[in-house]
C-alpha cells in the first residue's frame, strides 16, 4: 500500500500470516458450532467448555480483526470504505446467525426489535463486526437476556444492543461518551478499549450531509444492565 | 436513510424473540430460506486451504447439499468449470501458484462457463481494493471476508440469490445487448421494489447510457445524488461530461470522488481520459500511476498505463508497466498482445533489437491464432523499431515485406493500426500502398472531419498533399454514393434490392458505422413488408455487434436492437402482414447528405 510507512516485505508476511490465523480460526470456531450444534448438556458433559471455548475463539476472531482493520487504518482515507444501501434487517441477520450457537451455549435469550422497513447505508463487514462485537460483549456480562433493537431516530438509524448484567464499569462508560474521542483508554490494561476505539472509528467513517456516526455507552436502558448504541447518519 | 413504502414482509418485533435454549430452532432465519432449495444444487469450492474447504463443505452438507466438488487451485477450479455448470461457486482470492480468484472469476465469464443464474462468490482474507464496487470490470455475485461462518454464509447467499431473481430478466437483455428494453425492466422493478431501487437505478442509468442517452443518464445520476453522494452517480456524471468533451468539468468530477473514496479505481482511469482530453499527457499518466499501484492486478490497466508512458517517452515507466502486464496476464484470460508489442518497442528504445524481436516472435506464437491482424502488427512494430534505432536499410525492408503482405491479403486492420502502419511505410519510403490504406480509412470514416484533417497532415509529411487531397476527396464521394444508392433504392420501394446493395456496402466498407446503421435499418424495412426472415435478421445482429464493438453507446444502436427484437415471430406465427406502401410508420434509413428531395416524409418518424 502506497502509504504504509513498513516495508512491503513485512506488509506481506503480515498479510499472509493474517490470512493463514483468519483460515485457522474459521476452522476452529466452525467446527465447535457444529460439536455443540449437535449436543445438549445432557448429551455431552464439556457442554459448558465448549461454549467457553467458542466464545474465547469468537474474542480472538474479534481482536484479530479489530487489529488487521486498524492496522490497513480503518478511519483513514486509506481503508477501502464501501458504503452500500442495505436492509437493516440483512445486518440483524447475520449479527444473530454469528451469535446464535454460542447464544445457546450460555443459555442466553436474544430479544430483537427490528424495523423492518430500514434500510441503511452501511460498510456491512465492518459494520456487522462491531455489533456482533457488541453482542459478544454483552454475553460475557449478560445474566440471561441481550435486547437487539433497530429504529431510525431522528433520521439516523439507532441500532442498541443492551443486556441485563451489572453494567459497564465507570472508566469504561466516560471512555464511550460523545466526547470522549481522546478516550485515554489504556489498551494494556483494557482490552475492551480497542473495541470501542475499533467501534467509534468505525461509526465515524460513515458520514452523510456533514453527519458522523458515532458510538456511546450507557447504563440502564430497558433491561437495566449495559448498553452499546451505535447511530449512522 | 430512505424508508421505503412498500415493507418486505415485517417480523412482529414481540415473536422474533429467540427461545432460550434447549427448546431453539434456529432463530431469526429468514423466511425466504425455505423457499430456495440449496439441496439440489451444484456447488464448487474453491480454496487451497484443505481445512477450509472442508469447513465449507460441512456448511454446505448442513444445507443439505449433495453435490459438492472442489479444486485447491486455480487451474484445477477452470477444469471442473469446463465440465460442469455450477449454480453456486465459493472462490477463494489468494489461490497460491497460478490463477487467483479473479482470474478465474474473469476467465469463467468470459469463456461462458458460468450460467446467468450461477452464483459466484469471492472469498478473501481481508477487504480488498478489488471488492469496492467500480474497480473490477468483472464482478462477483458477493465478497466474503473471512473468517467464514455457517451463518453468515447462508444469509449472503440468499440475499443473492433474491438479488438475481430480481435482476434477472434485466441481466438477460443486458447481455443481448437489448438497452432499452433493459432500462425498461429497471423502471417496472423500481416501481415495486423498493430495497434495490438504488441498484436498479444505477443499472438503469448504464443502460441509458448504453444505448446513447446521456441526458436521460444525468438525470437519473443527479436523482441519486439527491440522496445520498455516492461516488458511481458523481463518477457517471463525470462520464458523461468527458464524452462531450468537457474535460475540465469531468476532471473536477473524477479528482472529487478520489478525495472522497481513494479506492474507487475507475474514477483514475477516466480521470486519466479527462487528462488526455486537455493534453496533460504527463499528469494522465501519473493518475494510471497511482491507479496501477492501488490495484495493480489488472492486465488493461498496466497496458494503458505501459502505452501512456511510451508516448510520453518514458522508457523506464513503460517498460515497468509491461512487464508486469506480461507477469499478471501469465495466468489471466486477459493477456493481451499490446504488451509483447509495447515491451519490443521499449526494447527498441534501449537498442535491444535482439530481445525485441523474440518479443514480436512470442506475440505472433501466443496470439496469432485468435487476432488475424498479429503478423501485420508484429511486423509494422518490427519496421517502428528498426526506424527509431536508424536502422534505416531493414526498416525499408520491413516495409517492404508489410507492403507484400497486404498485397496478398486485402483485409485491413481497425483504423489506429491502419493509422500506424501508413505512416511508417511513408516514413520508411514505401509510396503506393499507404495512401491505398489511407483511401479506406477515410473510406469508412466519411463524416469524420478530424479523423481526415490527421489523415491529410500524414500526406503533408509525406510530401503528397496534393495527391492526398485526391485521395481523400475520391474516398468519401465513394462511400457517400455507395450509401445514397441504398437510400434512394429503398424510397423507390425497391426493397430486395436495397438490402442486396447495402450488403454489398458494409463489405466494401466493413467498419463504417453509418453504413453499416443503413444496412440494417433497411433490412428490418424489408423483414417490416416482407415478413420475419432469420437469416437476414442473423446479418442484421451481425452487423449491429460489429458496431457495437466499433463505437460503443450509440442510440441508433439500442433503437435498431429494439425494431429487431420488435420482428421476432411470436410463439404462433402469423402469416406476415402485407402492408400497402405509404401507409406503413416505416423507420426510414439515414439518408447522407442533403441529398435529392425525399420522396416519402419518413425522417420525421423514422424512430416512432
Amino acid at each position: 500500500m502506497e502509504d504504509s510507512p513498513h516495508s512491503p516485505e513485512l506488509f506481506l508476511f503480515l498479510a499472509v500470516t493474517a490470512h493463514d490465523m483468519k483460515n485457522s480460526i474459521s476452522v476452529l470456531s466452525g467446527t465447535l458450532e457444529r460439536l455443540l450444534d449437535g449436543a445438549t448438556p445432557e448429551t455431552e458433559k464439556a457442554y459448558a467448555q465448549m461454549g467457553q471455548m467458542l466464545y474465547q475463539t469468537r474474542r480472538l476472531n474479534d481482536n484479530l480483526m479489530q487489529l488487521l482493520a486498524l492496522y490497513k487504518q480503518v478511519g483513514k482515507p486509506g481503508y477501502p470504505f464501501d458504503a452500500q444501501p442495505l436492509e437493516v434487517g440483512q445486518v440483524v441477520e447475520q449479527v444473530v446467525a454469528l451469535a446464535r450457537v454460542l447464544l445457546e451455549a450460555r443459555g442466553v435469550q436474544l430479544e430483537l426489535y427490528v424495523d423492518p422497513d430500514l434500510i441503511a447505508h452501511v460498510d456491512e463487514d465492518l459494520i456487522v463486526g462491531v455489533v456482533s462485537h457488541a453482542v459478544n460483549n454483552a454475553l460475557h456480562y449478560t445474566r440471561d437476556r441481550i435486547r437487539l433493537a433497530a429504529r431510525e431516530v431522528d433520521g439516523e438509524l439507532e441500532i442498541r444492543v443492551e443486556d441485563n448484567g451489572a453494567g459497564f464499569p465507570p472508566a469504561l462508560l466516560a471512555a464511550g461518551t460523545p466526547d470522549g474521542s481522546d478516550m485515554g483508554v489504556n489498551f494494556v490494561t483494557n482490552s475492551a478499549g480497542l473495541g470501542l476505539y475499533f467501534s467509534s472509528e468505525v461509526a465515524r467513517m460513515h458520514h452523510h450531509r456533514g453527519r458522523h456516526g458515532a458510538v456511546r455507552l450507557e447504563n440502564g436502558g430497558l433491561l437495566g444492565g449495559g448498553c452499546f448504541i451505535l447511530t449512522l447518519p | 436513510m430512505i424508508k421505503p413504502a412498500a415493507p418486505p414482509a415485517p417480523a412482529d418485533p414481540a415473536s422474533a424473540a429467540i427461545p432460550a435454549p434447549p427448546a431453539a430452532p434456529a432463530p431469526a432465519l429468514p423466511k425466504v430460506l425455505e423457499q430456495i432449495d440449496w439441496a439440489s444444487k451444484h456447488y464448487l469450492i474453491v480454496d487451497d486451504f484443505a481445512g477450509i474447504r472442508q469447513l465449507l463443505r460441512e456448511s454446505l452438507r448442513s444445507l443439505g447439499a449433495r453435490n459438492i466438488d472442489q479444486a485447491s487451485s486455480g487451474g484445477e477450479a477452470m477444469n471442473l468449470l469446463n465440465k460442469v455448470r455450477y449454480d453456486v461457486v465459493l472462490c477463494d482470492y489468494n489461490l497460491g501458484e497460478g490463477k487467483n480468484g479473479q482470474q478465474v472469476l474473469e476467465e469463467a465469464r468470459i469463456r461462458q462457463l458460468l450460467l446467468p443464474s450461477s452464483v459466484f462468490v469471492m472469498v478473501s482474507a481481508e477487504k480488498s481494493v478489488e471488492s469496492v464496487m467500480g474497480a473490477a470490470e468483472h464482478q462477483p455475485d458477493a465478497y466474503l471476508v473471512k473468517p467464514i461462518t455457517e451463518g453468515v454464509l447462508l444469509s449472503r447467499l440468499n440475499r443473492v440469490w433474491r438479488r438475481k431473481q430480481i435482476f434477472r430478466l434485466i441481466d438477460q437483455a443486458f447481455v443481448e445487448k437489448d438497452y432499452l428494453r433493459a432500462a425498461q425492466l429497471c423502471d417496472e422493478q423500481i416501481a415495486t421494489n423498493r430495497v434495490h431501487v438504488i441498484e436498479l437505478l444505477r443499472m438503469k442509468a448504464r443502460m441509458l447510457e448504453r444505448s446513447g442517452q446521456p441526458a436521460r443518464a444525468r438525470m437519473v445520476y443527479e436523482q441519486v445524488l439527491a440522496q445520498r453522494e455516492y461516488h458511481w452517480a458523481r463518477a457517471g456524471l463525470g462520464k458523461i461530461r468527458l464524452a462531450d468533451g468537457d474535460f475540465e468539468q469531468a476532471r473536477q468530477m473524477f479528482q472529487t470522488v478520489i478525495a472522497e473514496n481513494r479506492h474507487y479505481i475507475d474514477a483514475y482511469d477516466q480521470l486519466a481520459h479527462a487528462y488526455q482530453g486537455l493534453g496533460r499527457h504527463e499528469e494522465a499518466a501519473a493518475i494510471l500511476e497511482r491507479a496501477a499501484k492501488l490495484s495493480p492486478n489488472s492486465v488493461p490497466r498496466q497496458r494503458n498505463l505501459g502505452q501512456a508512458a511510451l508516448k510520453l517517452g518514458n522508457v523506464a515507466l513503460a517498460e515497468k508497466a509491461f512487464r508486469k502486464c506480461l507477469v499478471i496476464g501469465e495466468y489471466s484470460i486477459r493477456k493481451t498482445p499490446d504488451a509483447y508489442l509495447g515491451l519490443a518497442r521499449v526494447c527498441g528504445l534501449k537498442n535491444n533489437t535482439k530481445d525485441a524481436l523474440q518479443l514480436l516472435l512470442l506475440a505472433q506464437r501466443d496470439f496469432g491464432s485468435e487476432h488475424d491482424d498479429m503478423a501485420l502488427r508484429a511486423k509494422i512494430t518490427e519496421g517502428l523499431i528498426y526506424h527509431e534505432s536508424g536502422d534505416y536499410r531493414n526498416a525499408r525492408r520491413a516495409g517492404d515485406e508489410l507492403d507484400t503482405m497486404l498485397g496478398a491479403d486485402p483485409k485491413r486492420p481497425g483504423t489506429a493500426i491502419c493509422i500506424e502502419m501508413a505512416t511508417l511505410l511513408f516514413a520508411v519510403g514505401v509510396k503506393e500502398t499507404p495512401g491505398e490504406v489511407l483511401a479506406h480509412v477515410v473510406r469508412n470514416n466519411h463524416d469524420n472531419n478530424l479523423l481526415q484533417d490527421d489523415i491529410q497532415a500524414i500526406f503533408d509529411k509525406a510530401r503528397l498533399t496534393e495527391e492526398g487531397a485526391a485521395i481523400i476527396r475520391a474516398a468519401r464521394k465513394e462511400a457517400v454514393d455507395l450509401m445514397n444508392q441504398g437510400v434512394v433504392l429503398w424510397k423507390t420501394g425497391k426493397l430486395p434490392e436495397a438490402v442486396k446493395w447495402m450488403r454489398m456496402a458494409s463489405e466494401r466498407l466493413p467498419d463504417n458505422v453509418r453504413v453499416l446503421f443503413n444496412a440494417v435499418q433497411i433490412t428490418i424495412s424489408h423483414m417490416q413488408q416482407c415478413g420475419y426472415d432469420e437469416a437476414l435478421e442473423a446479418e442484421a445482429r451481425t452487423l449491429l455487434e460489429h458496431v457495437d464493438r466499433l463505437q460503443p453507446g450509440q442510440q441508433r444502436f439500442a433503437q435498431l436492437m429494439e425494431q429487431l427484437r420488435g420482428l421476432q415471430p411470436k410463439p404462433e406465427p402469423e402469416p406476415p402482414a402485407v402492408v400497402a406502401e405509404g401507409e406503413a410508420e416505416t423507420p426510414a434509413p439515414e439518408p447522407v447528405e442533403p441529398s435529392e428531395p425525399a420522396a416519402t416524409p419518413a425522417r420525421n418518424n423514422r424512430f416512432s
